[in-house]
């Protein structure tokens, strides 16, 4: 991560580079961020540059260039959060008032604005339309999100990441780890649109083995279905209906489906394997 | 769907739950509280954050010493302090430095003079965040205050009194799996058990909701204006968790309610017995200003 510094800008409109740069692996990271490190340790984080600019009134922008491992995992890191109109840098990205998030290749990148937002607007993304080019080439995302049914999807509400807290933060499905997720787990969220304000949720996980599979789907089941017939779909009151099936070693589960039809045709067509 | 929890039992907590022995409690000096029930003190201001939100020292000292004296039900802030402390204690102001939003300065200031005012040395009187483990003053401690802003947390849900103790702790990480259940244990730590008389949860300027790289962003911040007090840590973080879930409803909408997952604050309940997370058993009095008060 350290030769990253001497290829970006010294300078960006009235912001110039201060301080130290500063490079944190996953010993480090800690030393970096009081609270939140556990988000990138989830994922293959390899390193962050940290880079500061201030301009005269001494507001700062702060530059964290990640090093992901691969593709996938940058693209995980950037999916967790997504809420802001896309801005067109790097493979995929959001801005919003003090915060610009991107990704490209195997690196998540975040600008964020310590001081006036409205002021740093055009230098957070100048720097980052200058950054973006220097972390190619692109990767691809990962191929189960690619894999996704793609009847309704709501491309950019898909979410890629391997753990429970990832899960809950996403999507809350229960405060127990009911699905067995930890680092050898991935796991894809996604949002279908059903019309009107409707929206069904898919979760697809792949685990280490079927057996792993068949434990989860049982525990899902269990603690989620409990009504569930041999099909694995059961109503969930006011939330619709749900579902919960697997095939070797992926599950699929459906929540807030309009009808048990949907619920078990969504669930199926996940674990279809890819032609 | 089915869960063993439901994300309203965070709040509701579970019946059964052994009322904590608060400091004042224990010296025969608690307040005129509704039987079986924990007191928790909202106090509000609406000057207590100027236009430019720069925090307004003399209001939070006010407001501070108007929620200590109704939580004890004392006749002035100083009696109320003397309840808590006695001059011969030694005192650690447990603070919180976190750089996006640490304790501000004048809530820190107002606990100390206060502190002082009981009668309490000013060189027995500690104030630290992540050395408190190895000062020197919080180890010989005999009193610990604990004071932090309320804010969500990605892996607790919630940081707040509870989470504010980690410090303590021989290893933070051996706290962080399973949404930090396990959190409440600290307050059962030799350095910390028996010794918290005061929790003030700072609700000056609460954080909602978080995003970024540090989970922080000041479009999830508001000035509430606010301070939350109770002898009880568990009560005060439980009533912090009903403000942040109010103002989440309205912001992200009723499925972003409750931040994921604050478990932890239900269990130091349940599993460590040292406070009330039962809304049922708190009494929640709200002083001053009430507008936008959301709970």
């Amino acid at each position: 991560m350290t030769d990253i510094g001497s290829r970006l800008p010294g300078q960006v409109l009235g912001w110039k580079a201060s301080g130290q740069d500063a490079v944190y692996d996953r010993k480090t990271l800690y030393d970096y961020m009081d609270g939140g490190a556990e988000v990138y340790l989830a994922f293959d984080f390899r390193g962050v540059f940290v880079r500061r600019y201030a301009d005269d009134a001494a507001d700062e922008i702060v530059l964290d260039i990640y090093d992901l491992g691969s593709p996938a995992e940058a693209f995980g890191m950037f999916s967790l959060d997504r809420q802001d109109p896309e801005v067109e840098i790097g493979q995929g990205s959001e801005y919003g008032p003090g915060l610009l998030r991107f990704w490209r290749g195997r690196h998540f990148v975040s600008i964020t604005v310590a001081g006036d937002e409205d002021k740093a607007e055009a230098a957070v993304l100048e720097l980052g339309r200058a950054v973006a080019p220097l972390l190619g080439p692109d990767g691809d995302p990962p191929a189960m999100v690619a894999a996704l049914p793609a009847e309704g999807l709501i491309a950019d509400r898909t979410s890629y990441f391997h753990d429970h807290v990832h899960l809950s933060n996403r999507y809350f499905v229960s405060p127990e780890n009911v699905f067995g997720l930890d680092a050898a787990t991935s796991c894809a969220l996604a949002e279908y649109a059903l019309g009107g304000d409707g929206r069904a949720r898919l979760l697809v996980v792949r685990y280490p083995s079927a057996e792993r599979a068949r434990s989860a789907e049982a525990s899902a089941r269990r603690s989620l279905l409990p009504g569930a017939g041999d099909d694995g779909t059961a109503a969930a009151g006011k939330k619709g209906w749900a579902a919960v099936r697997t095939r070797e070693n992926v599950l699929a589960a459906v929540f807030e489906a309009p009808s048990k039809e949907y619920a078990g045709r969504l669930a199926d067509a996940a674990l279809r394997p890819a032609k | 769907m089915r869960s063993s929890m439901t994300r309203r039992d965070f709040i509701r907590g579970t019946a059964g739950a052994v009322l904590g022995a608060s400091a004042a409690a224990a010296l025969g000096q608690a307040a005129a509280v509704p039987a079986g029930k924990t007191r928790v003190v909202l106090v509000r201001h609406p000057d207590a954050l100027d236009a430019s939100s720069a925090f307004n020292r003399p209001v939070i000292q006010r407001m501070l010493d108007e929620a200590v004296t109704k939580l004890l039900d004392a006749s002035d802030p100083v009696d109320a302090f003397k309840r808590l402390v006695k001059p011969e204690d030694f005192v650690g102001i447990k603070t919180n430095v976190w750089s996006f939003l640490p304790t501000p300065a004048p809530v820190e200031q107002a606990l100390k003079r206060r502190v002082m005012d009981a009668g309490v040395a000013e060189t027995a009187i500690g104030l630290d965040d992540h050395t408190v483990r190895t000062n020197p003053l919080f180890v010989k401690a005999t009193a610990l205050i604990n004071v932090r802003p309320v804010r969500t947390h990605y892996l607790a849900g919630m940081s707040g009194c509870i989470k504010n103790y980690i410090m303590f702790a021989e290893s933070q990480e051996a706290h962080h799996p399973d949404s930090c259940a396990s959190l409440g244990s600290n307050f059962l730590l030799p350095q910390v058990k028996g010794k918290t008389r005061l929790n003030v949860l700072c609700a000056l300027t609460p954080q909602f909701h978080g995003r970024g790289p540090h989970n922080f962003s000041r479009r999830y911040v508001w000035n509430y204006k606010g301070l939350i007090v109770g002898t009880d840590p568990v009560a005060v973080d439980a009533t912090g968790l009903r403000l942040i879930m109010a103002k989440r409803r309205i912001e992200l909408g009723p499925d972003q309610e409750v931040p994921p997952v604050p478990k932890h604050i239900q269990i130091a309940d349940t599993r460590y017995g040292i406070g009330t997370a039962d809304p049922d058993k708190i009494e929640l009095v709200k002083l001053g200003w009430l507008d936008d008060v959301l709970i």
